[in-house]
């Protein structure tokens, strides 16, 4: 027993050990512009362009002409430590976000932001930028775009670059039953995402690279296509529209299901087991009076 | 051969009067301690019955005792596998409902009641929680019941009855009942000891007394389901088992164990029986219908010289050789074949032994008058109010033959000695009644004199102990003479 946890032990301290040392490496390495462009393609456009109006964040264009270069640095190692301390500028942000705060970004550090910020004064002198946001389709969303949505949500319909169905972390009003994965029972239920990042153009740019730590280290490998995209997003405004969230009904069925999982479980186990022993004499007087 | 000594007991059922004496005098030496307040280490059935805890022979219930698996014996419920998923909850127990809720009554409120218009009353009060209870059952709660719906009729021993023999015997001027007293049986084939996971229950070497270690139990309770007749019982105070000691305290300064003593019928034998410990297994093995035989076999004759020399080689003492010489009950089991063990069908081998009771006869009426003698001499045995078939599945092993030798044997030195002492009867038809029951006129004499007329010494014949020897590998015998008696003394204890 104990040698085996020893050795259990031992095999742990290693694994960590050696992904500490490829973490080390990988920040050391020295990050050239291609790569910070590929950065922030992956970590920051699905709420920022440069140049391209706001999406859930601010357009970035000059944005080093805003703020200084140490303010903006301290604000992207640790946006939510900024808002805390009662920064006024970042409240103000929050508030222009409609209180979505800014995630760290992943593998972030004090060079790579300072990489970040060369990138965005490069991009913002250009006539056209890189990032100045995908160009999202204005076509109507039809009923058949919505039920290919609740499809792909649903995973019945698998995602074609292989990311896990929307069902496993997140909920949506319609889907019956338990509802879906509650993964962040805060923001989890997605029916008002649609409201909550203010439409179409934002909502799309955000499903191209989802940006929370959770997201966006399952889908960096594995990027929707941009009809999936549609028809997720025609699914969530559907559900907007629809109203009301569904998290209230899942929990009340969860509960409901609970209970009377466990009432049947009791009773299967009292049938099976109905020989047991459970007393001699007062079975032996009650049968009597009967 | 591996001979050991046991100090084994006689019961005779045709003695008993069942007026508790025993169990009084055993409640008030071992058992009158907290916790230990619902145990009667001595307690006296009455049968048909259901007995103390209630069905304490139904071992589809609480699975006592060892049943035949694979060819080989092995316990009824637990085992070395099977125990590892029970070990914390082991089901076949007797609840405390089973026992019974000891109680006492509120005798203070006989005095400090209030001024009314009632007699005030002392109410039960539970030995357990201290709170007022309703008496529904106790030790002896079916006592002279014979007949009665609930308890008399459940007994297990009624099985393979007909229909009309258990009307027989709960209908009005014919039912009936005996007594039926017990202590732990002392076996040969402990269950309750092979059961225990923390070997706290051990067979004494010398005298065969089987003892919890109070030091060692670590109240897994096993012993309370693998004993089949339900006489280990759990200190529910000091969370251990205890079980009748077989007064050894007693025992051992040359003096009988106190229910032996006090037995107001004088039923009760108590001596040494040599056997051989290398048949248990064997023994324990045989086919139901065997087991009787298989275990008079392992007695041995204690005048044989081989067996005394094997007895010697053993280290058992002279003194209890002569003892074993001595031994009431090596008569009445070896010799006489008049004592049965209980329900030997539980493997236990049971080194205590039942004369059967004579019952009741059924009389018939002729012209008036009533009429118990005919033609057929034993015929009050088979017309016996007690159908034999009970007592063959009490002390028989399940079968009526060896039940019926020994009520024979019982009548016809009844009929012997009323032809000698009242001469109603002619002596010819009495020997001829001996010589069908297999007795001789010299035998029937022992029996009768053993029986009726036995002195205290006659009855009771226990070896010298030497204690001295035992203690002489240890210490100075003088020493711990003159030390004993003395330092300090720890009870166990847990945290109520």
């Amino acid at each position: 027993m104990n040698k085996w946890s020893e050795k259990a032990r031992r095999t742990s301290f290693g694994r960590a050990g050696a992904g500490l040392a490829v973490m080390v490496l990988l920040a050391a390495m020295p990050a050239n512009a291609q790569e910070t462009a590929v950065y922030f393609q992956q970590n920051c456009a699905s709420c920022h362009t440069i140049g391209g109006g706001r999406l859930t964040g601010p357009d970035l264009k000059d944005v080093t002409g805003r703020r200084d270069r140490e303010w903006l640095k301290s604000y992207i190692l640790n946006p939510q430590a900024k808002m805390d301390a009662g920064d006024p500028y970042a409240l103000q942000l929050l508030d222009e976000a409609r209180g979505v705060v800014m995630p760290i970004p992943p593998g972030i550090t004090p060079e790579r932001a300072d990489y970040l910020l060369d990138l965005i004064e490069a991009e913002s002198a250009l006539e056209e930028s890189q990032f100045k946001g995908v160009q999202i389709s204005n076509e109507p969303f039809t009923a058949a775009d919505v039920a290919r949505g609740l499809a792909i949500f649903k995973g019945s319909r698998k995602l074609k670059n292989g990311g896990p169905a929307c069902y496993s972390c997140h909920s949506v009003s319609g889907l019956g039953g338990l509802g879906g994965g509650n993964l962040d029972p805060e923001r989890g239920d997605l029916t008002l995402v649609y409201e909550r990042l203010q439409g179409r153009t934002v909502l799309s740019s955000w499903l191209m690279a989802p940006a929370t730590p959770t997201m966006n280290s399952v889908f960096k490998a594995a990027a929707m296509e941009s009809d999936e995209i549609h028809a997720l997003v025609a699914l969530f405004e559907d559900r907007a529209q629809a109203g009301k969230p569904a998290k209230s009904q899942a929990q009340l069925t969860f509960a409901l299901l609970g209970a009377g999982g466990a009432a049947l479980a009791l009773m299967f186990f009292d049938f099976v087991w109905k020989g047991r022993f459970l007393a001699v004499r007062r079975p032996l007087v009650e049968s009597e009076k009967l | 051969m591996n001979v050991r000594s046991q100090i084994s007991m006689v019961f005779h059922l045709d003695k008993c009067i069942g007026c508790h004496t025993c169990s009084i005098a055993c409640k008030n030496i071992w058992t009158d301690r907290k916790g230990t307040d619902y145990m009667w280490w001595n307690n006296v059935e009455t049968k048909p019955g259901t007995g103390f805890p209630a069905l304490w022979e139904d071992q589809d219930k609480f699975k006592g005792g060892w049943e035949k698996h694979n060819g080989k014996i092995r316990l009824k419920s637990t085992g070395k596998g099977r125990i590892i998923p029970n070990i914390f909850h082991n089901p076949n127990m007797p609840s405390m409902d089973d026992y019974y809720e000891p109680w006492t009554y509120d005798y203070q409120n006989l005095f400090n009641a209030p001024e009314g218009p009632d007699q005030p009353t002392a109410k039960p009060i539970s030995m357990v929680t201290g709170e007022y209870i309703d008496i529904e059952s106790g030790p002896n709660w079916d006592d002279d019941l014979g007949g009665s719906p609930i308890y008399a009729a459940n007994d297990p021993n009624l099985e393979g009855l007909t229909k009309e023999q258990r009307l027989q015997l709960m209908s009005i001027e014919q039912l009936v009942f005996f007594y039926f007293p017990r202590i732990c049986n002392h076996c040969m084939n402990p269950a309750c000891v092979a059961s225990c996971p923390s070997g706290a229950l051990y067979k004494r070497g010398e005298d065969g007394i089987v003892l919890v270690d109070q030091k060692r139990c670590r109240a897994w309770r096993s012993c309370i389901a693998a004993c089949p007749y339900k006489k280990v019982y759990f200190n529910w105070f000091t969370g251990k088992s205890e079980k009748c000691i077989l007064c050894f305290p007693r025992i051992e300064t040359g003096q009988a164990p106190a229910c032996f003593h006090s037995c107001v019928g004088r039923i009760r034998y108590l001596g040494v029986l040599l056997y051989d410990a290398d048949r248990i297994e064997e023994v324990s093995n045989l086919p139901q219908e065997e087991l009787i035989d298989g275990q008079r076999s392992m007695i041995l004759d204690p005048n044989d010289s081989h067996v005394i020399e094997n007895a010697l080689k053993n280290g058992i003492a002279e003194s209890t050789i002569k003892s074993a010489q001595e031994s009431p009950v090596y008569q009445y089991v070896k010799v006489w074949k008049l004592a049965l063990p209980p329900h030997i069908e539980y493997r236990t081998l049971p080194m205590l032994f039942y004369v059967p009771p004579m019952a009741p006869v059924m009389a018939q009426q002729k012209a008036g008058g009533l009429d118990s003698i005919s033609e057929n001499l034993f015929h009050d045995i088979e017309e016996a109010r007690v159908p034999m078939k009970f007592l063959g599945n009490l002390l028989g092993g399940g079968q009526e033959g060896k039940v019926l030798y020994a009520l024979r044997k019982e009548k016809s030195v009844r009929w012997y000695r009323r032809a000698v002492t009242v001469g109603d009867v002619d002596l010819e038809t009495a020997e001829r009644m001996l010589k069908e029951a297999d007795c001789t006129v010299k035998e029937a004499q022992a029996i009768y004199e053993l029986t009726s007329l036995c002195t205290f010494d006659q009855r009771f014949v226990i070896p010298p102990a030497h204690r001295e020897e035992a203690i002489e590998a240890l210490k100075d015998p003088m020493e711990h003479k003159q030390g004993t008696g003395f330092g300090f003394l720890s009870g166990p204890r847990r945290g109520l």
